[in-house]
């Protein structure tokens, strides 16, 4: 039986949809378009990709006004579900702001946006990483202005504590928090990044290595 | 009143003889509106009055080109169902006046130019001249510009993936701020024009509301600065990259739904100029309400409704029957439309505010009847041209000296602000010499990368303007790109005095010859005159954009060293020979080029990259500050290279390393490189040298061995985190 299509959210300033929709074609999969007005059947997708833009322009806080959303909604149940869900960038953002996710990503120390390839460590298994995969090491590119990971100093400890800080970077670009550059729900299905894997999937982009979370989608 | 009339004329920056040449095509005296239409559409910004009587000189054309000249951007067929539109625009007297937003509207409105046509914005490319890094204002001017191209840029989506940043006194007063926008039309998308068609069919005006900001902003950058730049700021226009972000998917989904006959944005002189060019290149006319257009505040009469230069507009024309889908679809995207008028069958403007009509005139009076200028200039003669050059000039400063120099270091620091990669296309970024795109469904090629060189239009403007062209397909040619067409900007000081003109007519002559000769017509641009201010002109800069193509991105030379061992051969061919001194200027020059040879050296250097057997695996033209510099760049982390400047070097020069001669490329490749390069070299009365090889931990130039970790860091860490490390 054909896998069910990877659901690409779209809200209006989204602008990393269709570098998604390449990557998820190149793995092999079927992606289909979600757009932000319409709510729709879990069920019918094998797992979400929320991707990142400037949604609304970012002119309230990132990701505040398209976590209100009504695909987001549908998201909601689907994270209750337990299916896989990847908020990258601003996607990151927008899963923070609907709750989905703790935390909250604010302006890049330097104030400044930042465009370079990153080194990560894999630190914990989830939807979105394999438990092989992790201690790796990944190169995958960041393009962001408010990348900052922050959250209360009792609650990044139990972050740590439930593992779900799963991916760190190596070379802190933004001043986030510990070093974190992606976390999960405690079940480990809903995950936020803020590099790119979408635009480390093949080698004349640089790096395969966005395939080691991307590749989570096939079943 | 003769006063009054004079002040009229000053405030509509019409001189008396147009004023004259107005009244008689009209055969009578300018009423209402009039003033203000002519004002905006006789401006030097809208007109090209100056410069159109030689940019006729670009009038060559080859079977690639779809559209050229006259419409919002040039395109050109790439085979297998791919075109391209690209075009190259200034926004320079704003970003002086205010950098964030004058830099930020400069890449919406070029951005506009590109998906008007249909074409997806694919890459974003900016031309900078700034001045000393410690004049005043500077420091505020080189962030304000860089971070409003990185909030415009990033936030519409389209990638930034390369530029050229220059500092130089001459732009003190008058910085450039020059941007490009490449788009890609995929099997089976429609090209769409301007020409207004279909009478009956319906005005219609799309995105953002109209403001004040902008008005007079066409005739303002059509005048020389004075010292009060500041009171001009309300006539620049304020950006909103979301917007623009919404229009470009809204405006790409109706054109390919073919729900539109014509679109043109608005934008220098707004929507006069998309109005009348409309109507006047469709030969039909075009009844519009203006009391109609949305606006941004209630009080805004029709004058400035004609001349407001909001951002993030667009006109379009459609059938009565699509008019429906064409709402649905912009609401779909959160934007509004309004029906402005129709399309009349008589080529007549009709301009009416509450249902009265307030001006009625032939669009092709102020569109194709603006004054012509020939302007006054002489013959060129080269200027500072030696039969040899002096032992001891320029050319003898140390390599560490040269990284670390403002014209030479890194620009790491500004683009690493640019969104590089969005859209999933970059195979090469700002890092790299040229900038290359996959072409999404044929796997192939696309090189951009940027030309002029300021300091060699400073030694002579002929050979400057050759070097517009030659440079940059030097560039492309060296990663086995052939070089398909131009677009250009041409910034230049105030035509009206001889040297300037003199200077615009012999690089302009220039790069149409050398564009002739590449085969790569110049297929869009833009003049921007009266770069000038309190008497001081700019450089002249015809910056250039340049397109070239590859069948593959697999077998792409590097830009570094990539295995120890390897050969380094430089291969020249002899023409102009100089030497930068550590500020970046040349003090004279011996040689001179022979335009016919070059073109047919590049065509050579371009077989032998691509050709099977060659095995080059990295490449770097010589550029400023000579083989020296080139070979430095070369260079890693961890592979360096030992060679001796014996056999090549212009004795006469107190340092061969950073000499430059018109034209010289690095190859780098597996031993025995040089019986290959030879094998051809000979063909073109060019010579090639064995320099040495890669060594890993230094790079040997004769004698002084310089370490590797040092010249990177002096090189990339000359302005740390922040331009003011520099300043």
């Amino acid at each position: 039986m054909a896998q069910k299509p990877v659901g690409i959210l779209r809200f209006l300033g989204t602008n990393c949809d269709r570098d998604v929709w390449q990557a998820v074609e190149t793995l092999g999969l079927t992606p289909r378009w979600l757009w932000h007005e319409d709510t729709f059947h879990p069920a019918d997708y094998s797992g979400f990709v929320v991707p990142g833009g400037f949604s609304y322009g970012d002119y309230l806080r990132c990701g505040a006004l398209a976590a209100k959303a009504p695909a987001v909604q549908s998201l909601s149940e689907a994270a209750k579900k337990g299916q896989p869900i990847l908020g990258i960038c601003n996607g990151f953002q927008i899963l923070c702001e609907s709750g989905l996710l703790p935390g909250v990503l604010v302006r890049n120390e330097g104030r400044r946006f930042i465009d370079k390839w990153v080194k990560l460590k894999l630190r914990s298994s989830n939807a979105w990483t394999q438990s092989a995969s992790v201690g790796r090491e990944l190169n995958l590119p960041i393009a962001h202005g408010e990348g900052r990971f922050f959250l209360e100093a009792d609650g990044i400890d139990r972050l740590f504590e439930n593992n779900q800080v799963w991916c760190t970077y190596s070379d802190n670009p933004n001043g986030s928090l510990k070093d974190i550059a992606g976390i999960s729900s405690p079940t480990g299905n809903v995950c936020g990044l803020m590099p790119h894997p979408e635009r480390a999937v093949t080698t004349w982009m640089g790096s395969e290595d966005g395939r080691v979370i991307l590749s989570n989608l096939l079943v | 009143m003769e006063t009054e009339f004079a002040a009229k004329l000053k405030k509509y920056r019409l001189s008396s003889d147009e004023y004259e040449r107005a009244k008689k095509l009209l055969g009578r005296d300018l009423q209402g509106l009039e003033w203000a239409l002519f004002s905006a559409l006789w401006s030097e910004h809208c007109s090209y009055k100056s410069s159109k009587v030689h940019l006729k000189k670009f009038a060559f054309s080859s079977p690639r080109v779809l559209q050229a000249m006259g419409e919002n951007a040039g395109v050109i067929d790439l085979g297998e169902g791919e075109r391209l539109a690209f075009k190259m625009e200034s926004h320079n007297h704003p970003s002086f006046i205010e950098p964030y937003q004058g830099a930020a509207t400069g890449v919406g409105g070029i951005l506009r130019d590109i998906f008007t046509m249909g074409a997806r914005p694919i890459a974003l490319a900016n031309y900078l001249c700034f001045g000393d890094p410690k004049a005043p204002r500077m420091q505020a001017l080189v962030e304000g510009v860089v971070s409003g191209i990185s909030g415009y840029g990033n936030c519409v989506g389209v990638p930034t993936i390369t530029g050229q940043t220059e500092f130089d006194a001459s732009y003190n007063n008058n910085i450039l701020v020059n941007a490009m926008a490449v788009g890609l039309f995929t099997e089976g998308e429609p090209i769409v024009t301007s020409p207004a068609r279909g009478v009956g069919n319906l005005v219609v005006y799309v995105g953002a509301k109209t403001g004040r900001d902008g008005v007079h902003g066409a005739s303002m950058a059509s005048e020389s600065f004075a010292a009060d730049s500041a009171s001009k700021r309300p006539t620049v226009q304020i950006g909103d990259p979301f917007f623009e972000k919404l229009l470009i998917e809204s405006c790409l989904e109706v054109i390919q739904k073919d729900l539109v006959v014509a679109i043109q944005d608005m934008g220098a002189a707004g929507l006069t100029s998309s109005s009348f060019e409309m109507s006047a290149k469709g030969g039909v006319g075009l009844r519009m309400h203006l009391d109609r257009v949305p606006l941004r505040d209630s009080s805004v009469g029709p004058e400035e409704i004609l001349l407001s230069e909001s951002q993030e507009r667009m006109l379009l024309i459609c059938e009565p029957h699509n008019l429906e889908p064409v709402r649905e679809v912009f609401e779909r995207w959160g934007l509004d439309i309004q029906v402005l008028g129709e399309v009349l069958p008589t080529p007549e403007m009709e301009l009416l505010w509450k249902n009265e009509v307030v001006c009625k005139i032939n669009p092709a009076l102020l569109t194709d009847h603006a004054p012509m200028h020939d302007r006054p200039f002489e013959k060129w003669q080269p200027k500072k041209q030696v039969s040899n050059l002096s032992p001891n000039g320029a050319g003898d400063v140390a390599l560490p000296a040269v990284l670390g120099s403002p014209q030479a270091m890194s620009r790491r620091w500004i683009y690493q602000q640019y969104d590089q990669r969005v859209g999933g296309k970059t195979v090469r970024d700002c890092d790299d010499s040229v900038a290359v795109v996959r072409l999404p469904t044929t796997g192939r090629g696309l090189g951009i990368v940027l030309g002029c060189r300021p300091s060699v239009m400073r030694m002579d403007a002929q050979v400057g303007g050759y070097d517009a062209a030659f440079y940059p397909a030097l560039e492309l040619s060296a990663k086995g790109f052939e070089p398909l067409a131009l677009t250009d900007c041409l910034n230049f000081g105030n035509p009206e005095r001889v040297p300037i003109m003199s200077e615009f007519v012999a690089s302009v002559e220039a790069l149409a010859h050398a564009s002739r000769l590449l085969d790569a017509p110049v297929i869009s641009g833009n003049v921007s005159f009266y770069n000038e201010t309190m008497g001081v002109n700019i450089t002249s800069t015809p910056a250039t954009g340049m397109v070239g193509l590859r069948p593959d991105i697999e077998s792409l030379p590097a830009s570094h060293f990539t295995q120890s061992g390897d050969e380094i051969v430089l291969w020249r061919l002899p023409g102009v020979s100089y030497a930068l001194n550590a500020s970046g200027q040349i003090s004279e020059f011996s040689g001179s080029l022979e335009p016919e040879a070059v073109a047919l050296w590049l065509k050579a250097v371009r077989g032998l990259v691509t050709s099977n057997g060659s095995q080059i695996r990295a490449s770097r033209v010589v550029g400023k500050y000579g083989v020296g510099y080139a070979l430095a760049r070369l260079s890693t982390e961890v592979l360096g290279a030992r060679v001796q400047s014996t056999g090549w070097a212009n004795s006469a020069s107190a340092n061969p390393w950073h000499q430059e001669t018109l034209y010289e490329v690095l190859l780098v490749g597996v031993p025995g490189l040089l019986s290959k390069v030879n094998e051809v070299a000979a063909r073109h009365r060019s010579t090639a040298w064995k320099l040495g090889s890669v060594e890993a931990g230094a790079l040997t130039l004769d004698n002084s061995e310089h370490a590797l970790g040092n010249l990177l860091k002096i090189y990339r860490t000359g302005w740390g985190n922040h331009f003011a490390q520099l300043a």
